[in-house]
């Protein structure tokens, strides 16, 4: 609270452009809200199977309270298996684009991405490490890959910062190390697993939702709203950081509190989508980068807005994911990579 | 120091000149399309496939097996044979160590890169790709040949067409069971098109609901696989692969299969490895399927 008001003082920020930002905030926020509503329920009308239109928006409308006409097969492909894989993706989305935006913000660094980081590769190993050896317990997963992914952060925090202070070529370049230090660790770990197992994790290592696992949806769903809510509230001490550690720190910012509940907040949401789902990449790269070309760099807008626009974007890619080649499938990291990666030589050759 | 290093190095090169052993006087083509030339004799062989090391023990050449891999454990005598790796990652070194003069591949392993390496060695590759029981019994012929075991390959098929012919006349009568074969849960895999246990499922008086679907072992959609509404679901395990895929995947959990209790767990190795025991595996399925066909 000391953080806020004092910051108020300093930045002089008037109490009418305060409320021109939340009247922004909260406009922006809403409509996007409402995309993403509508996505949910249209993304839950395609699939590998026909269902009829009519019939499913009414048991939609319903929440699943009367069949509205469906059959029986229908009413369980609507409700048991396509909307919590869509409620799924919508979490991991949001959660991924709200942490790589809290880490381009705190680490004044646009390519800062949970995937090219290593961070999602953390989070991959503690899961495997649950999988294997406590394979029965679920909760072990989201768990031990938020503890995998804090401590990929932390590697790669302490290994960016040099005498010049974190660039964003060193930051990139140690968050390469550590990708590459914890794939080999992958590579090692699968080629102990047995043969049937290795196939269900190289699907896995490339994101995939379709596993979606029904006690672990609402822990997922939690973990997002929550995080996105925290991150938002940090989010004018992460506009000060943005000029500079140093002059938040003479602007009240305690810079070491702000510093750990980013790196505390986002390590969890990525560790619970990478539980969820596998590694998803890019997705907080694209999000971020396109919430602030349309509303600014403002924290205070950006993050909320990424969230909703994070859970809208995998939704989607996850849609296309699931139908193009059906009925097989796709991993949905494969979509997102494809329209993420243009994107980041894109960005790359702006910076 | 020196003068050892050199000493080696000269073994080395003239081992090397020395590799193409015996006269090279048969040319076979095998399911890969390509032709490969083999000793008159082979002596020693190394399968880097499960389903080829039971075979080469069918056709009554296992002593002359000299490497295979960790998956290949039948029959017993097997696991006495020097282990070169798994399937995925043999050791090469050790398979140029083993001097074999033929070595069998099998497609399913995904070994493309490394033929060209052994060839480069002068060892003969054979590759086998079987999609379905005729291919398998196309296999056991060519390891019969290259053995010079054929007479013998010749009467193993002719057994084993035998059985299959067998289960054919008991369950032709009836309608086919429509069957659901899960390869895994989670992520839910199954079998397509290009599967040789689609065709074993078809044999064994039943069709599979996916066997139109391109591919062998595709990712399949939950929903879709609901929405098949298979009568009967089959289960590979309970084999080398333990306990593991013993459950219906969630979205066939209320499929008819499981509510009429008519989930099947059939021994993997019987239904994954295109061998001789898939005779068994048809046997097993065409059992389950139908089992009043089967009373006496």
């Amino acid at each position: 609270m000391i953080t806020s008001s004092s910051s108020e003082m300093f930045v002089a920020s008037p109490a009418r452009q305060n409320r021109v930002t939340l009247r922004k905030t909260v406009i922006s926020c809403a409509l996007l809200a409402g995309a993403l509503l509508l996505a949910i329920v249209l993304m839950s009308l395609i699939g590998s199977e026909q269902l009829p239109v009519r019939p499913s928006l009414c048991a939609l409308a319903s929440f699943g309270t009367t069949p509205c006409g469906l059959t029986r097969d229908q009413f369980d492909i609507l409700f048991q298996i396509r909307l919590p894989r869509i409620l799924l993706a919508a979490a991991v989305g949001g959660s991924l684009a709200t942490a790589g935006a809290a880490y381009q913000a705190l680490l004044r660094n646009p390519l800062a991405e949970p995937y090219l980081l290593g961070i999602s590769n953390g989070a991959a190993v503690g899961t495997m490490i649950a999988l294997i050896y406590f394979g029965t317990i679920e909760w072990t997963r989201p768990v031990l890959a938020f503890t995998g992914a804090l401590l990929a952060t932390f590697a790669v925090y302490r290994l960016a910062r040099g005498r010049a202070g974190a660039t964003p070529e060193r930051l990139i370049l140690a968050g390469v190390i550590v990708t590459t230090f914890l794939s080999s660790v992958i590579v090692f770990v699968t080629t102990l697993m047995d043969a049937t197992r290795i196939r269900s994790f190289t699907f896995w290592l490339l994101g995939d939702l379709s596993g979606t696992s029904k006690s672990l949806l609402p822990i997922a769903i939690t973990i997002t709203v929550g995080g996105a809510l925290a991150l938002t509230l940090h989010a004018r001490s992460l506009n000060l950081l943005m000029l500079g550690e140093r002059d938040a720190f003479d602007l009240g910012v305690e810079v070491g509190r702000v510093r750990m509940v980013v790196f505390l907040v986002a390590s969890l949401l990525v560790g619970s989508s990478v539980a969820a789902s596998g590694s998803v990449g890019y997705v907080g790269l694209v999000v971020p980068h396109l919430a602030r070309l349309s509303l600014g760099s403002d924290n205070r807008i950006s993050i909320p807005a990424a969230a909703l626009g994070g859970a809208l974007f995998v939704i989607v890619a996850d849609t296309v994911a699931r139908t193009i080649i059906a009925p097989r499938e796709l991993p949905v990291g494969a979509i997102t990579a494809l329209i993420g990666a243009p994107l980041f030589i894109y960005l790359l050759k702006r910076v | 120091m020196c003068a050892f290093l050199l000493a080696t190095a000269f073994a080395c090169t003239s081992h090397n000149a020395a590799q193409p052993e015996g006269p090279i006087a048969r040319v076979l083509t095998d399911d890969a399309g390509r032709r490969v030339s083999l000793p008159v004799k082979v002596d020693r062989v190394i399968s880097l496939a499960p389903n080829l090391t039971e075979i080469v023990f069918a056709v009554g050449a296992g002593d002359r097996l000299v490497g295979r891999t960790s998956y290949c454990d039948f029959p017993a005598e097997a696991k006495s044979v020097t282990e070169v790796g798994d399937t995925r990652t043999p050791s090469l070194e050790r398979i140029i160590a083993l001097k074999p003069q033929v070595v069998l591949i099998s497609t399913s392993s995904q070994l493309e890169i490394f033929t060209q390496q052994l060839q480069e060695q002068n060892i003969a590759v054979f590759v086998t790709d079987p999609h379905d029981l005729d291919g398998v019994f196309r296999s056991i012929e060519h390891v019969g040949e290259i053995l010079g075991q054929k007479e013998q390959a010749g009467l193993l098929v002719q057994k084993l067409q035998e059985r299959d012919k067998a289960v054919e006349d008991k369950v032709k009568q009836k309608p086919p069971v429509r069957v659901f074969y899960q390869v895994s849960a989670e992520p839910l895999y199954t079998v397509g098109r290009d599967a040789f246990v689609t065709d074993l499922i078809r044999r064994a008086g039943g069709i599979s609901v996916t066997a139109d679907v391109p591919g062998a072992w595709p990712k399949y959609s939950s929903e879709s696989a609901l929405a098949t509404r298979p009568e009967a679901i089959i289960l590979p395990t309970g084999g080398s692969m333990g306990a593991a895929n013993s459950a219906v995947t969630d979205a066939l959990r209320q499929s008819p299969a499981a509510l009429q209790g008519r989930v099947y767990k059939i021994n993997d190795d019987h239904l994954a490895r295109p061998g001789p025991r898939a005779i068994d595996g048809i046997e097993e399925m065409a059992r389950a399927l139908h089992p009043d066909a089967f009373k006496q």
